[in-house]
């Protein structure tokens, strides 16, 4: 196989860690308002929809690892140059850079939208871009091993933030699930199919693959992090359809975090305050990742440094979050970065894993000839 | 992304070896030798040349030797006698540490450390007999790490001493102590410590690379020394512990950590240290584990208060009214009707009174320092809240902030505490919650890419390592922390084979 990535075990980090990267890379800002999409698709059995969702993701994990296992110790860079030659190679790595350059600005631009709707309209967004780059760009030049470290803390420092889900029970009631299974199988699948922008993430997987240490547990440790963001969306969603009266969700376009207004302490009223500032530390690690990603890809097709990649990227994103400006814009850009998110993430592994398996087969025949 | 550091760490300086013809001998003559100790120390007024008949000159620096020693052991014994050769005079003298040399450059450098040189008239050999007498204060309570229970006792300013102390808690030989040299002019002595079998034979050779690649004019305090060889001197954070405590000190030898004490200095170094150990007193220990965990946790939380208190207050006042509770509304709005500042600003003010406080009373001679703590804080908190200029709720919150940073067991993780506060105030003043958080990101990015001797810092929580947690943020009972922490990457893992705590029961 072509180009191996070598890499000393003072870089490569624990397998059990995949539990973090996983989850922390899929849980971002799609969670602030999936219900509604789903919703609209497949009304009170949306619940069905996160699960099957959570189910596809644990199919196309199990494609990847597959296929990463095939190539021992290699990124999904690599394995394009060796599949598909140097040239068409990288023409796919760089729709994988560009496809992680999108989900990138995606995450930042809907962060930045939610902020200045819910707490800070005068704030420029120029201002809120800038700052986050930065705080990016500080956690990417520490190496994987911060970005690592990053998203462990943003999962564990954020754990306090589920059990409050639990107050809005208080008005719940367990009817509004009912009838189960009204919905068609198509409109279930459909709405499996419009989760694809709120779970996707994981797909970090193939990059990261490489710097794992014991490559043997990568596997248990995904698909339990792929569980635990499954739970985490299916606790979510039915919170918010037993909560939300019949039709309400539709409107709602951020379901979480009108969940958490309802939500106050002695000391404290309106939660989403504090949860909408508190998401930056939930993002940063989808920011840190898609970057470290991108930076990968790029080091790996036009051998760039990571420094250097890392300003021009910013330079670029920053632009581009001055330039799409209205709620239209952004809503655009989501449906259609899902859509394609979903062919990317959902299809094309499968396809990639069976072109892989087949080149194996045909060089492995060659040999013995 | 490297920083560049102030200090050329890894330069290594260049040695200039004194080959023989270099060194100046010494012309056995008495007049010319005395000359020539006269001009090589620039004529001291308190270097004595005192001669002895028939033919023995004594040459020493008044106060640097031992008196007593000087009379009883070497005049005593000279007077009156003849001796033909410089090693008679070595035999004949009851001292431990006598010498005999040649050359002019060992002969001068022994004189200012403390020697007296028996010239022998018509020899070029000297005798150097070390007598010094080392100026130090008494052994006392450690003044700014004091604990209930456990020893009273702190390291004095004297090498030799804090080495005994050191020497009694671990009574081994594998103890190991090397003594370094540093400073072109001060030429202090300092010594690096650590447990043979336990520390890691790398993290030795890293530090002692450190001490020895350092080329410095002079080294007053370790506290400098610090800054000069940790990990990253850019950082407010401190990568190596200072603690005035052999206990401490000793506590982290034996858990696998190398230690460095400096001639001059009371304060002695211990690292590798990760960020939550400087949270971690040596108390902990000697407490029952409920207790120790109930104390930690409190400690904990007065950090997080200490240091995010004000910011919420501020971030709350000036932009999000609708976080606070309309009961606690009411108390607020009329406590603040008459500030006539913003929040933030009102903050800053009483923040940077509170820190002048603190300064004015560690300056102060310790009984005005007390009583001006006292008198300014409640006169001038009163003043200022009676004049209007700050609301009574703020002036609880900041004391509360600076009370709880003063829990911090290491004083200089207390003063990054108190320092870091009002970056986060003004970011607070500036864009309310929104930049708490970004300045917690950056805290925590931060954290995260130091390293102390190469070892992480965030340690146990990242890397995650769940049997060090088990004496971090609390404290197991002692049978389940039987495992020296893998920061340091001990030679020997276990501290001691644990057993069953009530083992008729199991």
């Amino acid at each position: 196989m072509k180009n191996p990535i070598q890499l000393s075990a003072k870089d490569m980090i624990n397998s059990y860690l995949l539990i973090f990267v996983i989850h922390s890379a899929q849980v971002g800002v799609g969670i602030h308002g999936f219900q509604r999409i789903v919703y609209q698709e497949a009304k009170q059995d949306a619940w069905i929809s996160v699960l099957l969702a959570g189910l596809a993701t644990h199919l196309i994990a199990f494609c990847m690892i597959k296929t990463l296992e095939i190539y021992g110790s290699n990124d999904l860079y690599g394995i394009h140059q060796d599949v598909f030659g140097i040239w068409f190679g990288n023409f796919l790595n760089v729709i994988y850079i560009l496809y992680c350059s999108v989900a990138f600005f995606s995450v930042l631009r809907n962060y930045i939208e939610v902020i200045q709707t819910w707490i800070f309209p005068g704030l420029g967004t120029w201002f809120i871009s800038a700052s986050l780059l930065l705080v990016t760009i500080y956690a990417f030049t520490g190496g994987l091993r911060v970005i690592v470290g990053v998203s462990f803390f943003s999962i564990v420092l954020a754990l306090w933030i589920l059990p409050l889900l639990l107050i809005p029970l208080k008005f719940a009631s367990v009817d509004s699930l009912l009838p189960i299974l009204e919905a068609n199988i198509g409109s279930i699948l459909k709405g499996a199919k419009s989760m694809a922008f709120t779970i996707i993430g994981f797909e970090i997987l193939q990059i990261i693959y490489p710097f794992v240490k014991d490559k043997e547990n990568v596997k248990k440790h995904v698909h339990l992090g792929l569980l635990f963001t499954t739970a985490v969306y299916l606790i979510i969603m039915l919170v918010s359809l037993t909560y939300y009266s019949e039709g309400k969700l539709d409107k709602t376009i951020w379901a979480t975090l009108t969940l958490f207004s309802f939500i106050s302490f002695p000391f404290m009223e309106r939660f989403e305050f504090v949860a909408v500032c508190f998401w930056m530390l939930i993002i940063l690690p989808n920011l840190c990742l898609y970057l470290w990603a991108a930076s990968r890809g790029a080091s790996r097709v036009i051998k760039i440094s990571g420094t250097k990649f890392v300003w021009i990227f910013s330079i670029l994103i920053f632009i581009g979050t001055l330039i799409v400006q209205s709620r239209t814009q952004i809503n655009s850009i989501n449906t259609h970065f899902g859509n394609i998110a979903f062919y990317i993430i959902f299809v094309y592994p499968i396809i990639l894993l069976l072109v892989a398996m087949l080149k194996k087969k045909y060089s492995s025949q060659k040999e013995q000839k | 992304m490297k920083f560049k550091l102030p200090f050329n760490k890894k330069q290594t300086p260049i040695v200039i070896q004194a080959t023989k013809e270099n060194v100046e001998m010494i012309i056995p003559e008495e007049n010319n030798f005395t000359q020539m100790i006269k001009d090589a120390t620039h004529n001291p007024s308190d270097l004595i040349v005192k001669s002895i008949p028939p033919n023995l000159t004594l040459i020493y620096i008044k106060n640097l030797v031992n008196d007593q020693i000087l009379n009883d052991h070497i005049i005593t014994n000279l007077q009156n006698k003849i001796y033909e050769t410089p090693e008679t005079i070595k035999l004949s003298l009851s001292l431990p540490e006598v010498n005999i040399s040649s050359q002019l450059e060992e002969t001068v450098a022994s004189l200012v450390n403390g020697s007296v040189l028996i010239y022998v008239e018509g020899y070029s050999p000297v005798v150097l007999a070390n007598i010094p007498k080392r100026e130090s204060r008494s052994l006392s309570a450690p003044e700014n790490e004091s604990q209930v229970i456990g020893a009273q006792v702190g390291f004095n300013e004297s090498l030799s001493t804090n080495i005994s102390l050191v020497r009694r808690n671990i009574v081994s030989p594998d103890l190991c102590n090397e003594e370094f040299k540093v400073g072109k002019r001060s030429n202090t002595s300092l010594s690096l410590i650590y447990m043979n079998g336990i520390a890691s034979d790398e993290m030795v050779n890293t530090l002692r690379q450190r001490i020895k690649d350092l080329d410095v004019d002079a080294l007053l305090d370790s506290a400098v020394l610090v800054e000069m060889i940790d990990d990253n001197s850019l950082s407010p954070f401190p990568q190596m512990l200072l603690t005035e405590r052999p206990d401490r000190f000793c506590d982290g030898l034996l858990n696998g950590k190398l230690g460095v004490i400096v001639d001059g200095s009371s304060m002695a170094i211990v690292c590798p240290q990760s960020f939550i150990e400087f949270f971690e007193s040596r108390e902990d220990k000697n407490l029952r584990w409920q207790v120790a965990t109930f104390v930690r946790l409190l400690r904990f939380t007065a950090i997080f208060l200490s240091i995010f208190l004000t910011p919420i207050y501020v971030g709350a006042l000036t932009f999000h009214y609708e976080v606070i509770p309309q009961a606690f509304l009411v108390p607020l709005s009329e406590s603040r009707a008459l500030v006539p500042f913003p929040p933030v600003f009102e903050a800053l003010l009483l923040e940077f009174i509170i820190e002048l406080l603190r300064e004015a009373g560690a300056r102060l001679p310790t009984k005005i320092g007390q009583t001006i703590g006292i008198v300014g804080g409640i006169v001038i908190g009163t003043a200022a809240v009676q004049a209007g200029i700050t609301s009574n709720i703020l002036l609880i919150i900041v004391a509360l902030s600076a009370l709880a940073s003063f829990t911090t067991p290491s004083y200089t993780m207390g003063n990054v505490i108190r320092l870091i506060r009002f970056p986060i105030i003004i970011l607070a003043g500036f864009w309310g919650f929104f930049g708490i958080m970004l300045a917690f990101c950056f805290i925590l990015i931060h954290l995260l890419r130091q390293t102390s001797l190469g070892a992480p810092y965030m340690a146990p929580f990242y890397p995650p390592r769940f049997q060090d947690m088990r004496d971090s943020l609390i404290r197991m009972p002692l049978p389940y922390t039987a495992k020296r922490p893998s920061n340091v990457r001990p030679a020997d893992e276990d501290k001691f084979n644990p057993e069953p705590i009530k083992p008729e029961k199991s």
